[in-house]
């Protein structure tokens, strides 16, 4: 029984709790990224003249150190995330996808030499590297973005590789290159449409880990200085020497620890919902 | 079912009812089954890979490491002579490749370099902090084996009932939870607001405790970094240990063992626990190279306490390279090696891998 895999989906999300939360987190968290500038009631780097004010009708979540809204800074810093997770993702499955494709395809020598590559990757400790390049180039969201999408492609290659080998063997691959298909067909016709929902599941998983990295990031002061960042804002709030006093962590701090916490809960509930249904092996064993 | 040359990806056992393999939660490392000569091999590699970066990233960056480093002080103007002096100082002066084989010899005798905010040798000062990240690694996992390990014997053997749900819901949700959220909390509550804690380093400075004293002091110290730390390994311990146990629910041994009339408290820690136990070993070292590579850094920051992740992030901080440079390395190549040792260990633990 093939359905469409839109009406899987629609089944999924009645038949599973956990993946509504999810995706109801991570809507949230999207839409208050597109939608920032008419959410957001002040400029998030505007100086209100006051700093540290208690949260009021006028601020919401009072000012910060610089004198800045920090709810309108909390709004406007899911849309930096949201950047990170589209962009980085999108890096990570174009790198994901012509390693894993070309090593599963082609096989032998070519297979042999991406996968050691993959494993180097793998081995590499992901945030002393980035500290690293981020102390000594010019610091900028595109550069994060870039670094997270250059070290964290080796599992999705892994993935489409080992997924691409198991469907060369089942033999239509070779049926259609037999019919005179070629090798850009057989991607797109065959390959690309059963890796689907595999790659989606280990997508969503890569977005959250995106968004934690750069988050882990700017929390070390190594972010985009220019950006409004939640983990930059949480760094910026321990190191005052306000915070201490008062409830000012309260709606300082906590909001923004809270609203990275539901985004990337948001990400691991839907990749944890989603794993039974993407997985191929277990589909089988579970029918 | 598995086909020949599809093997790369891990094995999930048809009973795991959530899929978690240990490799499959901490990035398909390490079931690939390869000979321990090709991994010894990429590892030559990789530290070989990760020497070379260390080397050539700032000398690849545009501009001129010494105009970097005087960037700092922008009173400092330089003139021809210290400049040179400068660039003798630290090798600049000749070719690369030159440069870069009295970097290696350097690197062989130990050497990292001067540091340039404490005009001291980097090795000495790192080896000064590399005891303190030890313990609070060493300390953070025993702490999360004593937690985990019994947690997921008794989920696992619980399978379905209400205790195991819970649990297994509690840790898949708090799974990737970042760590310095939760620090910062622990931070600004225990030791910014109430002051139970001390803090910026690892015992209490001019202080003349001895004996059992000293031990309590260095506790007291060590508590908040290590309980947070221990926080972040006990989720993949939990989930690894749980999965292997279920895995184990069904084997015949354990019929045989009720036949025989023993416990079932003796079934499940002697017989099923003990048999599910090799996953979790690789876990724990698998855990402990992750925390190398971002726990310490973060946690030793937060909480200012003296071992190398908080030097590294410190030297950042400074712009001081050559102190950078060295901790980047010691971290990474502790990474790589942890999980060398964890690749070589599996190959003697595991019957079927050994060869």
């Amino acid at each position: 029984m093939m359905r469409s895999g839109v009406g899987r989906l629609l089944s999924a999300l009645r038949r599973s709790p956990m993946l509504l939360a999810g995706v109801l987190m991570v809507l949230a968290f999207v839409s208050v990224g597109v939608l920032a500038p008419w959410i957001a009631p002040h400029d998030p780097r505007a100086d209100s003249g006051i700093s540290y004010q208690s949260p009021s009708r006028e601020h919401l979540l009072g000012t910060n150190d610089g004198g800045a809204d920090i709810f309108s800074r909390l709004v406007w810093g899911s849309r930096t995330t949201l950047q990170v997770a589209v962009l980085a993702t999108a890096l990570i499955l174009v790198i994901g996808l012509a390693v894993g494709l070309t090593a599963g395809l082609r096989g032998g020598l070519v297979d042999t030499v991406l996968m050691r590559i993959v494993d180097i990757f793998l081995a590499l400790p992901v945030i002393p590297l980035l500290l690293f390049v981020a102390a000594l180039a010019e610091r900028s969201l595109a550069l994060s973005i870039l670094m997270i999408g250059l070290f964290t492609w080796p599992q999705t290659a892994r993935i489409v590789r080992s997924q691409t080998l198991t469907l060369r063997s089942r033999g239509y691959v070779a049926n259609a290159r037999g019919f005179g298909a070629g090798p850009f067909y057989v991607v797109t016709r065959h390959l690309v449409p059963t890796l689907g929902p595999i790659i989606g599941a280990n997508l969503v998983f890569v977005a959250g880990v995106a968004v934690t990295t750069e988050a882990a990031l700017s929390f070390l002061g190594l972010g985009d200085p220019a950006a409004v960042s939640w983990g930059a804002e949480i760094n910026r709030a321990l190191m005052s020497r306000q915070i201490s006093f008062g409830t000012l962590w309260l709606s300082w701090l906590v909001p923004f620890g809270l609203a990275l916490t539901l985004a990337i809960l948001g990400f691991t509930l839907i990749g944890v919902a989603l794993e039974p249904w993407s997985n191929p092996r277990w589909r089988r064993s579970q029918r | 079912m598995r086909r020949q040359g599809a093997v790369a990806d891990p094995v999930i056992t048809p009973e795991a009812d959530v899929g978690l393999e240990a490799s499959q939660v901490l990035g398909a490392r390490p079931s690939r089954r390869q000979s321990k000569w090709v991994t010894i091999g990429s590892y030559v590699v990789t530290v070989f890979l990760l020497i070379t970066f260390n080397f050539a990233l700032p000398r690849l960056m545009p501009g001129d490491p010494i105009d970097a480093m005087m960037a700092l002080s922008a009173t400092t103007v330089l003139n021809d002579d210290t400049r040179g002096a400068l660039e003798q100082y630290y090798n600049l002066d000749v070719p690369l490749p030159r440069q870069y084989l009295s970097y290696l010899t350097g690197l062989g005798r130990g050497d990292l370099g001067v540091s340039i905010v404490s005009n001291r040798p980097v090795t000495e000062e790192l080896g000064k902090r590399v005891g303190w990240s030890l313990l609070l690694l060493l300390s953070a996992s025993a702490i999360a084996m004593l937690i985990g390990i019994p947690l997921g014997i008794h989920s696992g053997w619980k399978r379905g009932k209400g205790v195991d749900r819970s649990l297994l819901g509690f840790f898949l949700a708090v799974q990737n939870l970042p760590i310095f959220i939760l620090g910062s909390v622990v931070f600004i509550l225990f030791i910014a607001k109430w002051d139970l804690f001390p803090y910026g380093s690892a015992t209490t400075p001019l202080s003349d405790y001895h004996g059992l004293s000293e031990v309590a002091d260095i506790i007291r110290h060590l508590a908040l970094p290590a309980l947070l730390m221990s926080f972040d390994f006990v989720t993949y311990e939990y989930l690894v240990m749980r999965s292997a146990m279920v895995g184990e629910l069904g084997s015949d041994y354990l019929l045989g063992g009720r036949a025989k009339g023993l416990s079932e408290r003796h079934l499940k820690y002697r017989y099923a626990g003990r048999n599910a136990l090799l996953p979790v070993v690789t876990v724990i070292g698998l855990q402990f190279s992750l925390a190398i590579g971002a726990g310490l850094i973060i946690i030793e920051g937060i909480f200012s306490y003296p071992g190398v992740g908080g030097y590294m992030l410190g030297a950042v901080g400074t712009r001081d390279y050559p102190a950078m440079q060295g901790a980047f390395l010691v971290l990474t190549v502790g990474v790589v090696t942890t999980n060398l040792v964890v690749d070589l260990l599996y190959h003697r633990l595991d019957p079927r891998v050994a060869t």
